[in-house]
């Protein structure tokens, strides 16, 4: 394991646009975003109740060509989803996706057929309370947020139940709503503690190693992270939710870097403004960074109002290339940085 | 009041239909240059004439088109036209676009038809909420989300439950408490909701047709439509809804979709109608708050202006009427279709021609109508 | 001591949306005046925490739309421990009604509302100038389009006749200085956001929200003579000059009477409205004192007083999910409780015009009037929700094997409200309560048949005429 002490992030573009439709390239409240056996990004859509019927993963790539997309409806049929939290890839490039209404996992092909699924409600083994965060190893061993149970659960690529740990509480070990999941190189699994402020950091068996950030607004400390990336290197990347920022850490727990998000127009908005010159023109003469006045003065607000900013960053992601992905949920887009 | 037995149905497509992929000028190769990823092939289109033609979407429309039903309101709009959803199907409701109107013009109508609001089932809506065409302080107004279980109580699904609740409700209102107006007026209001989804619920049992109406919500609000047209309550006024045509993205696929169920809808509809004998008495009016702009965005199309109508009856004389607008750079409004006939003509010539009543009042002014109907 | 639950009963049905049984309890244990001083100072409120709402309803996280938005108010609304601080917002946002359909903006109307929070207790000439620097209300009213060089009079004009003095108190030259003298308060890159609420415009990425900005070169600093006062009065001066108007302080404590205390004023209410009036100039125009003295007067403690508005929708629908216990933690559904409240004629954050919604007998119409009937029959017919089977413990628990149906129906009407019937309802439901048979009790306790029976009689007086009142 490396200990880095300094970090360069370089932004790199951003892809999406806001669809409010029930097909076609765009995401809608994206959660989160998985890259495929071709290199291709997928992207979860959690969609809003008025669009509930489009629920469906959508498929691009770094050039922003919209390739294809699935879903199945709303609901609680095979395939269907309800509340998609996340998903990941196993080794065998199937597609596994968590919902937490439904409190299901289900498999999927990298078409969107459906290969399988498993969970019920519940507290006992096999059963959820809103399944969250999943990761998978290279054995295929996945990994997941098992929320209201304040627990990870452990399972073979199959869907069999092999341990669990964790319950709810604030000392080291237990969980509050717990979000998001990440595993780094050598398998040890770092959790987003969602409603503990904080990361902790297990080995594959769940036994406590390290606890990263506390309640707070400073540059080490954390509001309601909900997901966690580890790089090669084991740096650590923390989507700070609350805080409407990406935290990067060192394998020390030592913060090197605090992204607040710096996004540009991606090729589908650059399509829109042309069909649009009306909206163009007005925006040319905008400020889209102001300053806010002191009663809208936090993360939430400002990011509101500040379009290049994350804005509900609910998800980050590292590819084999080094890439970082950051899904941002009320933008509609993900962006995309190099990591060097 | 007005012309008896004669009925109108409106269907208003939510979200801004667009016009140049429904009414497609196939022959304009313009349109092809503007419409690089979101248009209609030209061999797929339904000829009108050598430059226009339907959506093969539109087929079963296309069909009561040959047989001279179908009159084609082209470039239907107003002045200053406006994009926002919210705003312009405002506008559309109360005939009002300078400024925000408090009566719906159906309502109105509605109003002229019954002074006396005898019958409590003038106007049926069918979909929740009452919207604000129909919207006029005073105007009892029925709106049925399902007409199976319309009424007091849907929730309860025993019938001897709710026959107790309705009971005891009955029992409730209809006596006499006291002298308070307001609870007299409660008291009045509730026995009136009573009866009128009592004699509503009995459409469906005195129906029958051949007609098959396809399995979509917009195939089955126009079955009970037809239901509670045959079953001659003295309705004249329907009205109900279909969406969301505000394809911004997708739109190929939406928009096809969409045109397959309205035009399903409607044909099966004026088939009903005409097995019945009663197609002479009833006008269908398809209309939507603005067109599309002209050139896509890659994927589908934003706000515009300058729409198109439908009027479909027995007693309507079809073709194309309006202009189709051009779609030339130079001729563009702020890159949309320029209108040249404001809606309230067409709404004009419905309140007149078709009911018999004075349009000014309900339209908010004198507008040039069309000869799209019998008298 | 009946009459005293009868008293805060109305108290809180006024002041808030209803109570259940238990929170009257520990009102009564404040006692009426202590109770009022609560809550017209309420301190911090405990509600369903933001965190929580915004994990779990995406849509309410971006209010990117409209009922996203209403339902995060509603939520404030059923788990608020202040419940006069969001009435108080209801009556304000019914009066300073800013819709969303010409904004297609919910955040600026939530902001618009948390404003409300924050100055509607206070002194009317601070919220007033609020008001003015809403950027929802500035775009609403089109001061964004208020030039230097070309004035437009709508705020100008609607914050004399709508929100303080009423038609016939001014002159058409106050309104043109009035407006002349808000020139230049707009909204950052008010151009682009104007462009985007025009055309609903949720592109590229989303909404963006809003904030007010003062444009200086954009403001007509010259002389302006209103109200018979000369200078060269900006903003802020104009509403010091309103505020201390006598037909101010008539207009506010008469629509505050009405909503408060009853949809009609008569003699008595005409010296209750004077009362008010000093109240506000003694107190330096503040709200609170205004309410303090109709909630402490003896019209409002009257049995005049009670039943004598009709519920809103939304006090309809917030009271009826209260007290059955309803949406206490994020539920998948809650935007449709707002496509309630727009069924029922009072869409939260959609008030059709500035002049917000005719209330009184004008909610009640057979449409809305089946849809209330409808809604609050349902939840409150349910006895597995935990506000109903608060009110069947309680019921039941003075008997131990039956209850006569008659006792059966006194007895939910005590321990729903209490609520006051008619002889005709009374009447009306003992019969449906005897037609469900002899509620069979064992020590006391329902079993499940038995809860099932009481729930409907819970659900059939929720659907009563009385029950429409407040």
């Amino acid at each position: 394991m490396v200990i880095t002490n300094t970090i360069s992030i370089r932004y790199l573009k951003t892809i999406g646009i806001v669809n409010n439709g029930f097909n076609g390239r765009g995401f809608a409240n994206p959660y989160d975003v998985a890259i495929g056996p071709e290199g291709n990004i997928f992207v979860l859509n959690r969609c809003d109740p008025a669009r509930r019927n489009a629920i469906r993963v959508g498929v691009c790539n770094l050039d922003e060509e919209y390739l294809y997309e699935f879903g199945y409806g709303f609901g609680d049929g095979d395939g269907q989803m309800m509340l998609p939290v996340a998903m990941a890839f196993d080794a065998e490039g199937r597609l596994l996706i968590t919902d937490e209404h439904t409190n299901r996992i289900t498999i999927y092909s990298d078409e969107g057929e459906v290969l399988g699924k498993w969970g019920q409600k519940g507290e006992s083994e096999g059963e959820f309370n809103g399944p969250a965060g999943i990761a998978t190893d290279s054995s295929g061993t996945v990994y997941i947020c098992d929320q209201r149970n304040h627990r990870v659960q452990k399972y073979t690529a199959d869907g069999m139940f092999l341990t669990q740990w964790g319950s709810q509480g604030t000392r080291a070990g237990e969980f509050n709503l717990p979000w998001g999941l990440g595993l780094d190189a050598d398998d040890n699994v770092y959790v987003a503690d969602w409603r503990n402020d904080r990361i902790q950091k297990f080995d594959s068996n769940g036994h406590h190693l390290k606890t990263i950030g506390d309640s707070g607004v400073e540059e080490d400390q954390l509001i309601r992270p909900s997901a966690v990336s580890i790089d090669q290197s084991g740096n650590i990347y923390v989507a700070d939710w609350g805080n409407e920022r990406l935290q990067v850490f060192n394998s020390e727990g030592k913060v090197m870097a605090s992204l607040r998000g710096e996004a540009t127009l991606s090729h589908w908005a650059k399509d829109f403004f042309e069909s649009n010159p009306d909206e163009m023109e007005t925006r040319e003469i905008s400020d889209l960074n102001p300053d806010v006045p002191d009663h809208l003065n936090n993360p939430y607000h400002i990011s509101s109002q500040t379009e290049p900013f994350f804005w509900g960053p609910v998800s980050v992601r590292i590819d084999g290339n080094n890439q970082l992905y950051v899904v941002e949920s009320n933008r509609h887009r993900i962006q995309i940085y190099e990591i060097e | 009041m007005g012309n008896k037995g004669k009925s109108l149905v409106v269907v208003q497509l939510s979200g801004g239909n667009d016009y140049l992929n429904t009414v497609v000028p196939y022959g304009d190769d313009e349109y092809y240059d503007f419409r690089k990823t979101v248009h209609i092939e030209q061999n797929k289109v339904l000829p009108i004439d050598k430059v226009y033609g339907f959506s093969p979407h539109l087929a079963p429309i296309k069909r009561l088109y040959d047989q001279g039903k179908v009159a084609v309101i082209n470039g239907i709009g107003y002045d200053n036209p406006n994009r926002s959803h919210f705003r312009s199907m405002d506008i559309w409701h109360t005939a009002q676009p300078d400024e925000i109107g408090t009566e719906g013009w159906l309502g109105r109508v509605i109003r002229d038809l019954d002074p006396n609001a005898e019958n409590v089932l003038t106007g049926v809506n069918f979909g929740r909420g009452l919207p604000r065409a129909l919207g006029v302080r005073g105007v009892p107004v029925a709106s049925v989300g399902n007409l199976d279980t319309y009424g007091l109580f849907p929730d309860i699904k025993d019938e001897s439950a709710k026959k107790l609740a309705l009971d005891a409700f009955a029992h409730m209102y209809g006596g006499v408490q006291g002298k308070d107006p307001v609870l007299n007026f409660l008291g009045q209001t509730g026995m009136d909701a009573l009866k009128g989804a009592d004699i509503l619920r009995t459409a469906p049992q005195k129906y029958s047709s051949a007609i098959e109406y396809a399995a979509n919500p917009i195939a089955q609000g126009m079955k009970s439509i037809a239901q509670v047209m045959l079953a001659d309550f003295g309705t004249r006024v329907f009205y109900t809804q279909h969406g969301s045509f505000d394809t911004h993205s997708g739109e190929i696929l939406t928009h096809a979709k969409l045109w397959d169920e309205v035009s399903g809808a409607v044909g099966d509809f004026y088939d009903d109608m005409q097995e019945h004998g009663r197609e002479d008495e009833v006008v269908v009016m398809i209309f939507s708050e603005f067109g599309r702009r002209i050139k896509d965005n890659g994927s589908g199309t934003d706000h515009g202006s300058g729409g198109v109508a439908f009027i479909i009856g027995g007693e309507v004389k079809g073709g194309m009427y309006g202009q189709y607008p051009s779609i030339k750079e130079a001729d563009h409004l702020e890159g949309d279709l320029h209108f040249n006939n404001d809606f309230r003509s067409t709404y004009s010539t419905i309140v007149e021609k078709w009911f018999g009543l004075d349009p000014v009042p309900i339209v908010n002014g004198h507008f040039e109508q069309f000869d799209f109907v019998n008298a | 001591m009946s009459q005293d639950v009868s008293l805060m009963a109305h108290l809180m049905r006024r002041a808030g949306f209803g109570a259940t049984r238990n929170e009257l309890d520990e009102y009564l244990g404040d006692g009426y005046e202590t109770t009022v001083d609560n809550l017209l100072d309420p301190g911090e409120s405990n509600h369903m925490p933001d965190d929580l709402i915004r994990r779990y309803h995406v849509d309410q996280s971006e209010l990117r739309q409209l009922d996203g938005a209403g339902a995060y108010w509603l939520y404030r609304m059923l788990t608020t421990s202040n419940p006069l601080e969001e009435k108080l917002a209801l009556f304000w946002h019914g009066l300073f009604a800013t819709g969303y359909a010409k904004l297609n903006q919910a955040r600026a109307l939530l902001n618009q509302i948390d404003m409300f929070r924050q100055y509607g207790f206070g002194s009317f000439r601070d919220l007033l100038v609020e008001l003015s620097r809403d950027p929802a209300m500035i775009l609403w009213l089109d001061n964004n389009e208020n030039h230097k060089e070309a004035i437009n009079e709508n705020y100008g004009r609607e914050l004399l006749e709508l929100f303080s003095m009423g038609i016939g108190n001014y002159s058409e030259h106050d309104i043109k200085e009035c407006a002349k003298a808000f020139t230049g308060w707009t909204l950052k890159n008010a151009e682009y956001m104007s462009v985007r609420a025009s055309k609903d415009s949720i592109w590229p990425y989303g909404r963006i929200a809003w904030h007010y900005e003062y444009r200086a070169d954009d403001h007509d600093s010259g002389e302006k003579k209103f109200l018979g006062e000369v200078g060269n009065f900006n903003g802020e001066d104009i509403v010091d000059i309103i505020v201390t108007q006598e037909p101010t302080a008539r207009f506010l404590s008469t629509r505050l009477f009405q909503y408060f205390a009853s949809d009609e004023v008569d003699d008595d209410g005409v010296e209750v409205i004077k009362e008010m009036m000093d109240s506000y100039f003694e107190s330096g125009f503040k709200v609170s004192a205004v309410l303090r003295t109709l909630f402490n007067s003896d019209y409002f403690k009257s049995e005049k007083c009670r039943y004598s508005r009709v519920k809103g929708p939304v006090e309809s629908v917030v009271g009826t999910a209260r007290l059955a216990g309803s949406y206490q933690e994020p539920t998948l559904d809650v935007h449709s409780l707002w496509a309630q409240t727009m069924f029922m004629g009072q869409g939260l954050l959609a008030p059709p015009t500035v002049e917000g919604w005719h209330e009184g007998v004008e909610w009640i119409d057979s449409g809305s009037l089946v849809e209330r009937i409808n809604f609050a029959a349902k939840e409150l017919s349910d006895p597995t929700k935990g506000g109903v089977q608060d009110i069947i413990r309680r019921v039941t628990s003075g008997y131990k094997d039956f209850i006569h149906a008659e006792n059966l129906v006194d007895s939910c009407l005590d321990f729903m409200g209490p609520i006051q019937v008619g002889a005709n309802t009374r009447e009306g439901l003992i019969e449906f309560a005897e037609s469900l048979g002899e509620l069979q009790l064992k020590n006391g306790k329902t079993d499940q048949d038995g809860s099932a029976q009481v729930a409907r009689l819970i659900g059939m007086i929720a659907s009563t005429r009385e029950y429409q009142l407040a």
